[in-house]
């Protein structure tokens, strides 16, 4: 491991890539089935979400907010535009759960949500979200904790057949879908927890419902303390883990720093062929694991004479330097959105949390980018090739069908860069 | 503190034709049941085009972490384009319980010191307003050390609309910028353009024609726009408010202040488009320039007429509903008639009295005005036969559903629709949309459905 900077260290952020808490929650609610995420702040908080996930997933994205004015800020603990806003919401619709996440203004008031949540009269998990803390991946693992603790409910039983996977924030729909089958390819009924990969993973509806649209249905939500085997992907999802123990300390729990490249693949394998006491897995998957083989040899030659720039989320970031630098990728410098213990395990010369100014001034240190909209502009000014992944990621349609993980994604991810690392050796600069 | 500007005097503005009958303020957003950006957004859309100033948001991650790189507010700028770039103190947790101003002022420093910017636009948001930072202060400061204006723009998201976020930023533009500059010369015919932003170019589908006029725009709020110029704005012979009733108190103030008149004007479709040049030309009140100018109107009619010929017989008998907000709901109605569709419906449930009053005159007796159009569409496009739908992505299964073609008309937009020229943008994506077999394959039943 190389250099980490855990902190920014200007008294600004230039070009910034941090997204927040809030939003994190309010996309963690999405996951859930006919839930209204209900953002405790500013109109412009909730406003700014709203138009930010609508341009990412090209969805209709439900979310509503408190409103909180300068006046109410003042003269309001929260319980009077909180128990409003519910009371409004549900004059017109009727959802299955309310998802009440603050943000800086209201934490800053001080606001108690719990309190509150004791005197609305309607099905309401609550987080504490501010967003001058953490960032998109610790808002979203702080709601799928706060949705365990106050909707599982305890057990000692265990039914051998039932996981549960808790997927870190950057895990794209369709990715959520790819792990949920890989597992059940083992013989396993398995819940996600959110589950992004049957609300926002881009499906015609019939209606476009006010509420979230698909997802893990809160009555799944409260039988998960009777699985056999929870999975964590990303460090983010750890507490979660915890939290999931507690209902039940029979369940075992195993987790995956990511789920990306050969060896992290391999041990989940692993992890399946023992609790369904199997010796070998499905022939499918032992197909896609000679594709990813291959796919490495392919794309080695490439990758190999390729300096990469990633940027994004911890959890995301450990996952595509593993699968990157497994075919021989240098990954020179790993740009992260905060500090997270997954920080440690990036397989990079450099580690930092910063801005795109930060990465803009080491534009000597690599030749290529995989990272979101905002790296756009900074691998054109530079002559980088560019490689867009991650929150947000507004130019391009399909998001939600990317796929970079486990033997499969892992084959396709690396075809991906190395060609993206072919055409930038080839275009004139 | 005195140059902080009055809210309750803002909301109440003078010039607006709808403050007389006003049940309550602008501004009271319900819990529950609101939608649409805050007064920060507001500013911030106000603002941010002048790409040679740094815009700093004094404030935590999602104001501007959501929000940069969100608006193709095109700049001709030859420096580095700051429009395009995020700058935030970012305040943490440490700032909140200690105080955010000397990160603030530090913040400056670097900005001045590595973008050399021509002007820094302070953002104070939720968060920092109720903190308390002394942004005037720190501003004030700031300005005796670097020699540029430094403009405090108190525009926290929680004191209410994007609108009154637009007259905030309008305020401190009046306050902090207009009449601090002479001009290096001035002509009879030196006009401001309020509330244009240059969204996609579209000032410039229009900006040739009153140069070749012999209009000047002497300065813009703020599309395209330099601080130098704005800084005399205060020399201009007319302010031109576009499309937004928003700013309406910052050329209203003008021509109190520097007895500067103004005019309101459209540049959506041909005929809110020849009317505002004629109507600028009108208002500098100069016979030959009117005379001009009805030329120009003429040719660049003519013009455009003979391109839109092909698209007329594709539009010929072709019938639209439109499902949109604000003043869109006239503006764009307007637009598609002079392309030659018929607009049968258009939604009203946000638009104002007088955007009401104008869709009426626009769709004519016939004309449907929703105001529950997310109920009444399907009805109105099976009893009207319609065969376009305009509206927001929510709407889109209603035109699958009656296998009509659909525009998303509140997608951001890439190229400009706006002027003479924009027109054949619009005739050009409108056709693809009618043309598209898409809407038809894809309500195609499926094998196992009966």
């Amino acid at each position: 491991m190389g250099k980490i900077t855990r902190r920014p260290t200007k008294p600004l952020q230039v070009n910034p890539f941090r997204l927040t808490q809030p939003m994190g929650a309010a996309l963690a609610f999405l996951g859930i089935d006919r839930c209204m995420p209900l953002m405790h702040g500013g109109m412009g908080c909730t406003s700014f979400t709203k138009v930010f996930l609508t341009r990412h997933f090209c969805e209709p994205i439900a979310i509503q907010t408190t409103a909180v004015t300068d006046v109410t800020a003042v003269l309001d603990g929260g319980d009077g535009s909180i128990v409003e806003a519910v009371a409004n919401i549900t004059k017109k619709v009727t959802p299955s759960l309310i998802g009440l996440h603050s943000t800086g203004l209201t934490e800053t008031k001080g606001d108690d949500l719990r309190g509150v949540a004791t005197q609305v009269d309607y099905p309401l998990v609550y987080v504490h979200s501010t967003d001058y803390e953490g960032g998109l991946e610790s808002g979203w693992g702080k709601t799928t904790k706060a949705l365990i603790e106050q909707l599982v409910e305890p057990t000692s039983r265990t039914r051998t057949d039932k996981v549960v996977l808790l997927p870190h924030v950057s895990l794209t729909p369709i990715e959520v879908e790819k792990v949920k089958d890989f597992i059940a390819l083992f013989g396993f009924e398995v819940h996600a927890l959110p589950d992004l990969s049957t609300s926002l993973d881009g499906h015609l509806g019939e209606k476009q419902s006010a509420l979230s649209n698909g997802g893990i249905s809160v009555e799944t939500i409260k039988g998960l303390a009777d699985a056999a085997l929870v999975i964590s992907v990303g460090a983010s999802m750890q507490p979660s883990a915890a939290a999931l123990l507690k209902k039940n300390s029979e369940i075992r729990h195993r987790h995956c720093a990511h789920l990306q490249g050969l060896e992290a693949t391999d041990q989940l394998v692993a992890t399946l062929l023992e609790a369904n006491g199997r010796e070998k897995p499905p022939a499918s998957v032992i197909r896609w694991r000679k594709r990813l083989q291959d796919a490495m040899l392919d794309s080695h030659f490439s990758l190999g004479q390729t300096r990469v720039l990633l940027v994004g989320e911890p959890d995301f970031l450990a996952g595509a330097g593993q699968v990157l630098s497994e075919a021989g990728t240098k990954i020179t410098l790993a740009a992260a959105t905060v500090d997270s213990p997954q920080l440690d395990t990036i397989p990079a010369d450099e580690v930092m949390v910063g801005d795109l100014e930060d990465a803009e001034a080491r534009q000597a240190n690599y030749d290529l980018i995989v990272g979101n909209y905002h790296t756009e502009a900074l691998a054109h000014r530079c002559n980088k090739g560019l490689v867009l992944r991650g929150y947000p990621n507004w130019e391009i349609v399909g998001n939600q069908l990317k796929n970079d993980l486990l033997y499969e994604g892992g084959a396709y991810f690396l075809c991906e860069v190395a060609n993206a690392a072919e055409t930038m050796r080839a275009a004139p600069h | 503190m005195a140059q902080k500007p009055k809210i309750r005097e803002l909301l109440d503005e003078s010039a607006c034709a709808h403050n007389k009958n006003k049940k309550s303020a602008c501004n009271a957003p319900t819990p529950g049941a609101t939608t649409g950006g805050c007064a920060f957004e507001g500013a911030q859309i106000s603002l941010f085009p002048y790409a040679d100033a740094a815009h700093l948001v004094h404030g935590p991650m999602t104001c501007v972490g959501a929000s940069w790189e969100t608006r193709l507010t095109h700049t001709r700028w030859p420096g580095r384009d700051l429009t395009q770039m995020g700058f935030t103190t970012g305040i943490s947790t440490n700032d909140v319980v200690f105080g955010g101003e000397e990160k603030l002022r530090q913040a400056i420093d670097y900005i001045v010191k590595h973008y050399a910017p021509e002007a820094v636009f302070v953002y104070s948001t939720c968060v920092t307003a109720m903190i308390g930072d002394d942004i005037d202060a720190v501003c004030r400061q700031a300005e005796q050390t670097h020699g540029i204006p430094m403009v405090p723009v108190h525009a926290p998201g929680f004191v209410g609309s994007k609108n009154l976020g637009s007259r905030l930023a309008g305020e401190a533009v009046l306050t902090h910028l207009i009449g601090t500059r002479e001009p290096e010369n001035t002509t009879p015919f030196d006009i401001n353009l309020i509330g244009e932003y240059n969204v996609t170019g579209d000032m410039w589908q229009y900006t040739p024609l009153l140069e070749e006029l012999g209009i000047r725009v002497l300065s813009t709020l703020s599309g395209d726009g330099r601080v130098a110029n704005i800084r005399s704005a205060h020399r201009a012979n007319l302010n031109v408010l576009v499309c937004a009733k928003s700013l309406i108190s910052l050329p209203r103030k003008m021509q109190e202040r520097y007895d500067i008149p103004f005019i309101s004007v459209s540049f959506y479709g041909k005929r809110d488009t020849s009317a505002s040049i004629l109507a600028i030309a009108t208002a500098l009140g100069d016979a030959e320039l009117i005379e001009r100018t009805k030329k120009l109107i003429a040719r660049e009619e003519d013009i455009l007429d003979k391109k839109l010929a092909p698209y007329r017989k594709v539009f010929q008998g072709k019938k639209a509903v439109l499902n949109t907000g604000g003043n869109k709901s006239w503006s764009i109605a307007s637009a598609l008639q002079d392309l030659g569709l018929e607009v049968v419906a258009t939604s009203v449930k946000k638009a104002t009295e007088a955007d009401k009053e104008k869709a009426r005159e626009y769709l004519g007796e016939k004309g449907i005005l929703m105001t529950n159009p997310g109920q009444e569409q399907a009805k109105i496009i099976d009893e009207t036969g319609a065969h376009l739908l305009l509206a927001g992505g929510r709407s889109l299964f209603t035109a699958i559903k009656k296998k009509i073609a659909f525009a998303d008309v509140n997608q951001e937009k890439k190229k400009s629709y706006g002027g003479y020229g924009g027109l054949i943008n619009l005739a050009e994506d409108l056709k693809n949309s009618l043309q598209n077999p898409v809407f038809n394959n894809v309500a195609r039943r499926a094998p196992w459905e009966k």
